[in-house]
């Protein structure tokens, strides 16, 4: 494996500016809101930009990981501080500055507590983008209970609709993902005998014994898979989407969930790719129960988070499809609908934000006509419900391809069987748009005013990302296969 | 033998009797008690550190001085020291008895330092007894009699009980393997470590410890014993005498059990039943001190983890946990300290608008409940991952994802607590609480402390190596 170490080490700055960005705004009085929201948004741009020049400065032609920052950590157990990018977290590093920035801008009107949601928010995202940068077992899980654990109070004091159910039922379903992850990871580290948490030097081939990595594999698939949203374990996840602030269902749906797959796919699949192989057939079954259960859970729905939420479990019922293919294709595919899903669907909690924040309701009857009352803001729902339907030419519809091309080879029935699914869930997206957006209006509504430029600013920078992405999927594939193909290709037969 | 060995015992003695005396010349003047105490409290904690580094033996091989003994006074003169820090005003203990409550205290911890010492069963019984009386009278101290009484003679039942039960095993050690000092245990036993009689020795003599630690079955007392005592002495309880409880425990299991699969299979079911019940057993609670003593119950089945599987690293996984013990325990009772201030028990939904009247106070809060949950970055984490990896370098897998559910159950719990402090808006508007500076400042440092020593925990966890391989070398 490759490995060029950094000059500077952007990938704890990255870190950095979140932490000391989280400090900055504890020490703020917290009846200065703007103040606070203006250093958010300064520290969450610099994230941006940072993991922007990442993702441009990575040299494809090298491959492996790059910007490499490796400090003992605890010597005596083999734990190191040992950050890296490689083509599959530089999607999902880019991804995160997004969401983290748009959505520190979508929360500008937030009133109450400011100065506690940002701080909470910032730690959030300090875990999220710790995990997709790590190469440590032992940090990978630090990392994802610090992403897991203001998400509590972040629902439960800044959401809606049975904010504390919600917020509980996540919590707990969550940590019992991490409850399956940690022996798994301490499994690993024993049985290797080589005294090291570094996934580099743990997946060497012929470290792990074929059986051990069967057992770890299902351990760490369930234990990532709650956060992915894999069926049968999803219940926590359109039930905490809806509950939580805009911002937060943002963060928590558009990288959250990618944590789940980024998990399976780091740690899981990496560390363990004979229990992948050998669990792959579940893997497919289980996602494509996913996709079509979240289509048809999503008919039902009244309420717009809750068509999100479970169009969510639905397209990373795709995402998982593509893990499940044992092919470089289906790598890049999952990969890239991680980030294209993560994009369309920070897009479409923040436009219901937006609408929920002047109509305070979410659900679609009470809703109609709202493109006539505020056609700006409806149009970029719309076009994110376009985007997730899969209309070529925006970034989702060429993760979804590329998946079900590669599934198409390996599980032919069960990609039918999505393709079918997704197809009834266009139709079912069209009219939720269409007795939300047009139709008779509600004349309660009437007097609302259309989004003003500086709420609409993340909305145009995600539909931007979208459309960007969706003209030139080569920007995102090219990156990624340095990291599938010669994972692949190296992968013991 | 060298005296200065002795010096942490003599002073905390020294230091006890001095309130004895105080307490029959001086008129009662608990501002002076208290800042005499934190005095010589942090003087002990600089005595502890001073001989840290002696190692030996005092009276004729009756107590070891080692790093192991030396690491476990410093944590104990610490807890004293943090204890009496929120000591500053005890309302539910009279005026008249603050100095024989500092007697008491001193002398307790005197007890526990030649607890972790002590390397001879009788010289184990007599520093267990010793520390046990001390603490009966401190949680019969409370002023409202109704409570504290009860909870002194429970605790004082169970703890005879107990102590009974411990000296029958001790008799049935000394008459298996002919001696009465645990250094030669080491040597003796793995010949007829599978004989009924040593077995049977071995665990009742660590029933006397499991009672000090709140281990199933000999946990009945924990929660009446924490709701009657006055906060202060339930804080005592679960911080320095649980400490005192895992040391003595690691030196026997680590110099009596080694090599025995029986008593690793009893380990087993203690260790799992603790923790089930305690977690089980403290989603009902309602009295933020019961549920406390409910968590302890479960915390001891995760330090037993670390123990029962016999290794140096489980060893210093067990040591880590302790001090980690202590701290969030300290910090999570210094809150209930602070917010009860008349002295009374507090209930969970008292803490309704915490986070208004003190986002700090908050804040300590929920960073402890979070350590005690075992969340990273802190340093109850840190202590879970070092048992749960020794236990599974060791093999046990199904026990280690039996104790990670069981870290699911107890976020449970945890959360309602500081979903209280942090969600729930009190039904009339209390004032803020006004902290003094020294108060603010423990709170703060309490939490920085937590989350620092989980995040970098490289030199506690050298630290805890370092003890636990005393227990390995010295045969």
């Amino acid at each position: 494996m490759r490995m060029a170490s950094a000059a500077f080490p952007y990938l704890s700055a990255i870190l950095l500016s979140c932490v000391i960005g989280m400090l900055a705004i504890l020490l703020i009085p917290p009846d200065r809101k703007v103040l606070i929201k203006r250093v958010s948004a300064v520290f969450s741009g610099i994230t941006l930009v940072l993991s922007l020049f990442l993702f441009l400065a990575y040299d494809k032609n090298l491959g492996g990981f790059q910007f490499v920052e490796n400090v003992p950590w605890i010597p005596s157990l083999g734990i190191s501080y040992f950050n890296a990018v490689d083509g599959f977290s530089l999607p999902n590093l880019l991804l995160t500055g997004i969401v983290f920035f748009t959505g520190v801008l979508t929360m500008w009107e937030l009133e109450t507590r400011v100065k506690e949601f940002f701080a909470l928010y910032f730690l959030l995202v300090t875990g999220v983008f710790g995990l997709f940068m790590s190469l440590d077992l032992f940090f990978i899980f630090v990392w994802y209970d610090v992403s897991l654990f203001p998400m509590y109070l972040l629902i439960a004091v800044w959401g809606s609709t049975r904010k504390e159910y919600g917020a509980m039922k996540l919590t707990l379903y969550l940590l019992a993902g991490s409850a399956l992850i940690l022996p798994a990871v301490i499994f690993l580290y024993a049985k290797s005998g080589m005294n090291t948490f570094s996934i580099v030097s743990l997946m060497q081939p012929g470290i792990l014994s074929p059986g051990a990595q069967k057992f770890a594999f299902i351990l760490l698939f369930i234990g990532f898979g709650i956060l992915a949203a894999v069926w049968p374990l999803h219940t926590w996840s359109p039930v905490g989407h809806v509950a939580a602030p805009t911002g937060v269902s943002m963060v928590h749906a558009g990288v959250l969930m990618k944590i789940g797959a980024f998990g399976i796919l780091r740690v899981a699949i990496m560390l363990c790719p004979l229990g992948w192989v050998y669990w792959a057939n579940l893997m497919a079954v289980l996602a494509a129960t996913g996709v079509i259960y979240g289509v048809l859970a999503g008919l039902r729905q009244t309420d717009l988070k809750y068509v999100i939420g479970y169009s969510s479990v639905s397209h990373m019922g795709v995402v998982g499809l593509g893990l499940s293919t044992v092919t470089a294709e289906g790598l890049n595919g999952a990969v890239f609908q991680m980030f294209a899903h993560g994009i369309m669907t920070a897009l479409l909690f923040s436009s219901v934000g937006y609408i929920y924040d002047r109509t305070h309701t979410k659900l679609i009857p009470e809703l109609g006509g709202l493109s006539r009352i505020m056609p700006v803001a409806s149009a970029f729902f719309i076009f994110a419900a376009l985007a997730g339907i899969g209309v070529p030419g925006l970034a989702p519809f060429w993760g979804e391809l590329v998946v079900f091309v590669a599934a198409f080879r390996t599980y032919p029935v069960l990609g039918v069987i999505a393709v079918l699914a997704l197809v009834v869930s266009a139709l079912f997206m069209l009219r939720v748009v269409q007795r939300t957006f047009y139709g008779p209006e509600n004349e309660r509504f009437a007097k609302l005013p259309d989004i003003s430029l500086s709420l609409g600013i993340p909305r145009i920078i995600l539909s931007a990302v979208l459309l960007i992405v969706g003209f030139f999927p080569s920007f995102l594939f090219d990156i990624i296969r340095t990291a599938s193909v010669p994972f692949m290709s190296g992968l013991p037969r | 033998m060298n005296w200065t060995n002795a010096g942490p015992e003599i002073f905390y003695l020294a230091a006890g009797l001095l309130f004895l005396l105080l307490s029959l010349v001086a008129e009662p003047n608990p501002r002076r008690e208290h800042l005499t105490a934190l005095f010589l409290a942090s003087v002990g904690i600089l005595v502890c550190l001073v001989s840290a580094g002696s190692q030996g033996h005092l009276f004729i091989r009756a107590f070891r001085l080692d790093i192991f003994s030396q690491v476990f006074k410093v944590l104990l003169a610490l807890g004293l020291f943090l204890i009496i820090c929120i000591c500053g005003d005890m309302t539910d203990i009279k005026e008249r008895r603050h100095q024989v409550f500092y007697f008491l205290l001193f002398t307790g911890t005197m007890a526990l330092m030649l607890l972790v010492s002590a390397d001879h069963l009788l010289s184990i019984y007599i520093s267990l007894e010793v520390s046990s009386y001390s603490l009966y009278i401190l949680v019969a101290l409370r002023q409202k009699q109704s409570y504290g009484l009860e909870a002194g003679i429970k605790y004082f039942l169970v703890g005879s009980f107990s102590s009974a039960v411990m000296l029958f095993g001790m008799a049935l050690l000394y008459s298996t393997s002919g001696t009465i000092y645990l250094t030669d245990m080491a040597r003796v036993l793995p010949g007829i470590i599978n004989q009924p009689g040593v077995i049977i020795g071995l665990l009742f003599t660590l029933g006397g410890f499991f009672f000090k630690l709140a281990v199933f079955p000999f946990h009945f007392w924990a929660p009446d014993t924490y709701q009657g005592a006055a906060n202060q002495v339930a804080a005592y309880i679960a911080t320095a005498s649980k400490v005192a409880a895992i040391a003595v425990i690691l030196r026997v299991a680590a110099f009596a059990g080694q090599g025995s699969v029986y008593l690793v299979h009893c380990l087993v079911i203690l260790s799992v039943v603790s923790m089930t019940l305690g977690n089980l057993a403290a989603i009902v609670q309602k009295d933020i001190k019961r549920l406390l003593a409910f968590s302890t119950i479960a915390h001891s089945g995760y330090v037993l983890l670390g123990i029962l599987v016999l290794s140096p690293a489980g060893y210093s996984g067990a040591i880590f946990y302790a001090l980690a013990l202590l701290l969030m325990e300290f910090t999570a009772f210094m809150v209930i300290v602070e917010l009860a201030s008349d002295g009374r028990n507090l209930q969970i939904e008292e803490l309704a608008g915490l986070h208004k009247r003190s986002p700090i106070m908050a804040l300590a809060l929920m960073v402890s409940l979070f350590s005690l949950a075992g969340i990273p970055p802190t340093i109850g984490f840190a202590g879970k991952f070092l048992v749960f990896v020794a236990a599974i370098e060791k093999g046990y897998v199904s026990l280690v994802i039996i104790a990670m559910i069981n870290v699911v159950i107890s976020l449970y719990y945890y959360l309602i607590v500081i979903k209280a402090a942090y969600l729930l808006e009190p039904a009339e508007e209390l004032p803020p609480l006004s902290l003094s500076f020294p108060k603010t400042l423990l709170a703060g440092a309490s939490a920085v402390v937590i989350v620092v020593a989980g995040f970098a925990p490289y030199w506690l966890v050298r630290l805890a190596q370092t003890a636990a391989q005393a227990l390995i070398w010295s045969r």
